[in-house]
């Protein structure tokens, strides 16, 4: 029913000229009446009950103001949402313990509630309903009187919020452990902690007809390309959609490509991972209601590069980076090379081993590629069924899950040992790699590598990772090629990708995100023994 | 778009269908052949000897029974009137597919050899899947096919033991040398060296040997022993080198890496045990009157390995003594090396190739009667340069007091 109104809406929205103004009557469209707040307090009331369904949530209190308690008034807000004490001490108590100067007009009445009254940070006069109803679903108090056509919100947003935990995904072992939430304003608040400067900049939109969901686009003027900063916004401003719920919901609508198993925006759940990438020329996008927040652009080489790869020094920062570069191609054709090798290229085999295969081999009733694809099968039911069972019953999936693949399965004759073990392997390096996008991206090109494996050997798997190659290459996110530093080649960015040169050696920002600003630290930043000289701190964190 | 898509699409069936070998083979559809062995028969003709791995069987593959009792490898044969008749032929009696590419042992019978094995080793390098690293022995004293029916105790697939043996003894002992195919070819090939196999013989009851029960007993009943090099004159086995004249040819070809050296001290024979650890050999060839000589100078480094006799090592003359000998010892051993193959007239080193490198123009004249009336009159100059590089913990035996 929602959604046909939104889709009428969508329609009728081509034709207007602004965005401002076509959100405005978006929300007219509802029941929201269209008129302005009218005078009588009965007769508000009376439509706010009405267009919230009565909803139980939504408390009216009643009361009088005024020097002979004359005007009659209500606070009306959301149970939870807004911060009941607040509401009370602030706005209740004082409106109604204050003397009104005999000599005001009742006209005068709201502006001095306004002014002199209400004890709370952000007050707003307003005059429309959709205004009214707008700030009401966010949380803030609103103060009407009676005889007055327009009304106050009190900001007073609150209530429960998860508190800052260390986030689940993306564990570090040395780093902050902060996390961000489902709040947006404490998220953002995260990041202004980490990145003191006037210059970081944010801008709030609404997306999502129904849901009005708050989307913040976080930038550092002056070092954010302009250029990109227009285009997320551009994206952003375009969408139009009934509800927004996860950031997913955004990327998958500002995304540049669609039909890749590559993601082509990176999301993270840590405000240091947020920071470093704002300082690096990124754009970051806060979605209300999730702790995922999107960063934009993304490169291939970005979903490589864990946070400790910068906390911890540069040589086994190194060495884990070519790990995991080796990782995420193992998590790709270990099961692909296992096909080729034992049903085309066995004298690749040295001796002892093939012989060794051979035998486990003797007793299983089926090709070498059906036994990798069932084994694989097995191993993506076990990991869904993993991820979404209740905690309690997910030790129960994975004791069978061992018992009958790692040992029954073996022992009945059903596969080899050997594809057990390729299995294992494929399985550990897929949750080894840091992003977990770019590891499912990976869990399907693996299958259609499978394929290939079994039908043309080694020369399958090479064209397939030849045809993958040109699809990455030719990818862009937010018109940054995804290869590069790569391709095109960009020798002053390469000390970030399958190796990290020292921090000293972090001289520039990646050119193609940050093109104006991208000097990004002093000279003769390599310490010296005994030196003298005071190093300079640098501004930011290096990432 | 559509032309670009047709484009695309073309090249993705070039790529599929012009793909070259692409032929599937499960694993549980080929019979690995680990040896070929090559014999003749009465009456004439090639008989081929299979040496397949019985997967299930051989140690470590435990899983699901099979392992105990059976024997590791098992043998096909066939005859033909060439080697790949005869390999066609034997399909008659296996169940799965020959496979050639895990070959790692070549035996050839004595017999054959003898009569040439230029014919044989053009079908196996002509092969796809037949390796030219593959080793090649010659089969003594017995057929290649009992050979490779004697089953094995440590390793359990039987040409997995001799090539081990080879290339350990090789290594450690330099009497016998490890030869691939392509080793083989190459010689037959140059004008300038002949082709030498190691042999292998079996030392026991042949019988007895072919039975499980040869593995279960601490002394096997029939074992594989690797004995003497072969030496060869156009593709045909002329003569055969032992023990100490055996290790002569791999010290002229440079191919000693430790050994070990029994001197005389004093009239006591065998009195000192010299154990080289690293030698160097190099040959020059030098023309004279148009007259090749060869200079070989040999270069060995070791340590005194077992003393039977009072030497005092604190004196320095008498390891430099002792060093002398040991020179003379090897160079013995060279001086008879040579001699045997200037008797069966067959330039087993490689002069001529060394002859070839540095006069190019008088080894084209001299090419075609090298081996014939060249080679067995060669002035061949050996200087041997030993040194005792530690006399390890002791420097006075035991024995000194007596």
């Amino acid at each position: 029913m929602l959604f046909q109104w939104g889709l009428q809406k969508k329609q009728k929205e081509k034709k207007e000229p602004t965005i401002q103004q076509e959100r405005d009557q978006s929300g007219q469209a509802q029941d929201v009446p269209r008129e302005p707040i009218h005078s009588l307090l009965d007769v508000n009331l009376d439509i706010i009950r009405h267009t919230t369904g009565n909803s139980s949530d939504i408390v009216i209190r009643r009361f009088t103001i005024g020097q002979e308690r004359s005007i009659r008034a209500a606070l009306i807000f959301i149970d939870g949402l807004a911060d009941e004490k607040n509401v009370y001490q602030f706005l209740l108590e004082p409106l109604m313990a204050a003397t009104f100067p005999i000599s005001l007009s009742s006209k005068d009445t709201l502006s001095f509630v306004e002014k002199k009254l209400a004890a709370v940070g952000g007050i707003k006069r307003i005059s429309h309903w959709f205004d009214l109803f707008l700030a009401l679903t966010s949380g803030e108090t609103i103060i009407l009187l009676d005889g007055m056509p327009s009304a106050l919100s009190a900001s007073t947003k609150g209530g429960e919020t998860r508190a800052i935990q260390e986030p689940q995904t993306q564990l570090a072992i040395r780093g902050p452990r902060d996390g961000f939430t489902e709040s947006l304003r404490m998220n953002t608040a995260l990041i202004r902690r980490r990145i003191k400067n006037p210059n970081l900049w944010l801008e709030t939109l609404k997306i999502g007809e129904v849901t009005q969901t708050d989307v913040a686009i976080m930038y550092v003027k002056g070092i954010a390309n302009d250029d990109i900063v227009e285009e997320v916004k551009k994206r952003l401003r375009s969408i139009r959609i009934d509800s927004v719920l996860e950031s997913g919901d955004i990327e998958q609508l500002i995304e540049d490509q669609t039909f890749t198993t590559f993601p082509t925006m990176y999301h993270t759940e840590r405000p240091d991972v947020v920071a470093a990438n704002l300082l690096e020329g990124r754009v970051a996008i806060f979605v209300e209601g999730t702790p995922f927040v999107l960063v934009a652009p993304a490169l291939f080489i970005q979903f490589f590069q864990a946070v400790e790869d910068y906390y911890a020094r540069f040589d086994i920062a190194t060495a884990l980076r070519f790990l995991r570069v080796l990782i995420f191609f193992l998590s790709l054709v270990a099961p692909a090379i296992y096909i080729a090798a034992t049903t085309f290229h066995q004298e690749m085999i040295p001796t002892q081993l093939v012989i060794a295969i051979a035998a486990q081999r003797e007793a299983v009733p089926f090709p070498a590629f059906v036994e990798a694809l069932v084994m694989e099968v097995v191993f993506e039911i076990l990991r869904e069924a993993g991820v979404r069972l209740p905690r309690a019953v997910g030790q129960a999936v994975s004791i069978v899950g061992a018992l009958v693949i790692g040992q029954a399965a073996v022992e009945a004759g059903f596969v080899s040992s050997a594809m057990v073990i390729v299995v294992s392997i494929t399985a550990i390096a897929s949750f080894a790699t840091p992003s977990f996008a770019i590891a499912i991206s990976a869990r399907l090109i693996r299958f259609a590598l499978m394929f290939l494996a079994a039908m043309f050997g080694f020369y399958g798997i090479i064209m397939g990772i030849l045809v993958m190659t040109i699809h990455l290459c030719s990818l862009r996110s937010f018109g940054v090629p995804y290869m590069s530093p790569l391709a095109p080649f960009i020798p002053s960015n390469v000390g970030d990708t399958l190796f990290r040169v020292p921090t000293w050696a972090f001289k520039e920002r990646p050119r193609l995100i940050s093109q104006k600003n991208i000097v990004r630290q002093g000279e003769h930043q390599r310490p010296q023994p005994s030196s003298i000289n005071r190093q300079e701190e640098n501004e930011g964190e290096q990432s | 778009m559509k032309r670009k898509m047709a484009m695309i699409f073309s090249l993705l069936l070039c790529a599929i269908t012009l793909s070259g070998c692409w032929s599937k083979k499960e694993l549980t559809d080929l019979a690995f052949v680990i040896a070929v062995g090559i014999d003749k028969t009465e009456d004439g003709k090639y008989m081929m000897i299979f040496q397949v791995v019985n997967p299930g069987n051989v140690a470590g593959a435990t899983q699901r029974g099979g392992g105990s009792g059976g024997v590791p490898v098992s043998i096909y044969k066939a005859t033909g009137d060439n080697v790949v008749e005869a390999s066609r032929k034997a399909s008659n009696k296996l169940s799965r597919l020959i496979y050639y590419a895990h070959t790692n042992l070549v035996v050839i019978s004595e017999e054959i050899a003898k009569e040439g094995v230029d014919g044989l080793l053009d079908a196996l390098e002509r092969n796809s899947q037949f390796r030219t690293t593959a080793m090649v022995v010659i089969a003594r004293h017995h057929s290649a096919e009992d050979v490779l029916k004697i089953l094995t105790p440590i390793d359990k697939i039987s040409a997995n033991q001799i090539i081990k043996t080879l290339q350990f003894s090789e290594k450690v002992w330099g009497q016998t040398l490890n030869v691939r195919v392509g080793d083989v070819i190459h010689d037959l090939d140059s004008a300038g060296k002949a082709p030498i196999i190691s042999g292998v013989e079996i030392v026991g009851a042949v019988k007895k040997g072919k039975r499980q029960t040869n593995v279960q007993a601490s002394e096997p009943d029939a074992r594989l022993n690797i004995n003497g090099i072969a030496m060869f004159k156009n593709g045909k086995l002329v003569g055969w080198v032992f023990g100490e004249t055996a290790r002569g040819v791999l010290w002229v070809m440079d191919k000693i890496e430790q050994t070990s050296i029994t001197v005389e001290w004093k009239r006591k024979k065998e009195a000192v045990a010299y154990k080289v650890v690293r030698a160097k050999t190099s040959v020059a060839a030098h023309m004279k009157n148009g007259k090749p000589s060869i200079s070989i100078r040999i270069k060995a480094e070791g340590d005194i390995g077992e003393s039977l006799v009072p030497i005092d090592f604190t004196n320095p003359m008498q390891i430099f003594a002792l060093e002398k000998k040991i020179e003379q010892t090897i160079k013995n051993e060279v001086v008879h090396a040579v001699g045997k193959a200037k008797k069966e007239k067959t330039d087993v080193f490689g002069f001529g190739n060394a002859v070839y490198r540095s006069y190019p123009r008088e080894w084209k004249k001299m090419k075609h009667v090298w081996d014939e009336s060249i080679f067995p009159q060669l002035e061949v100059n050996v200087t041997v340069d030993a040194f005792v590089r530690r006399t390890e913990l002791r420097t006075k035996p035991y024995i000194f007091g007596q």
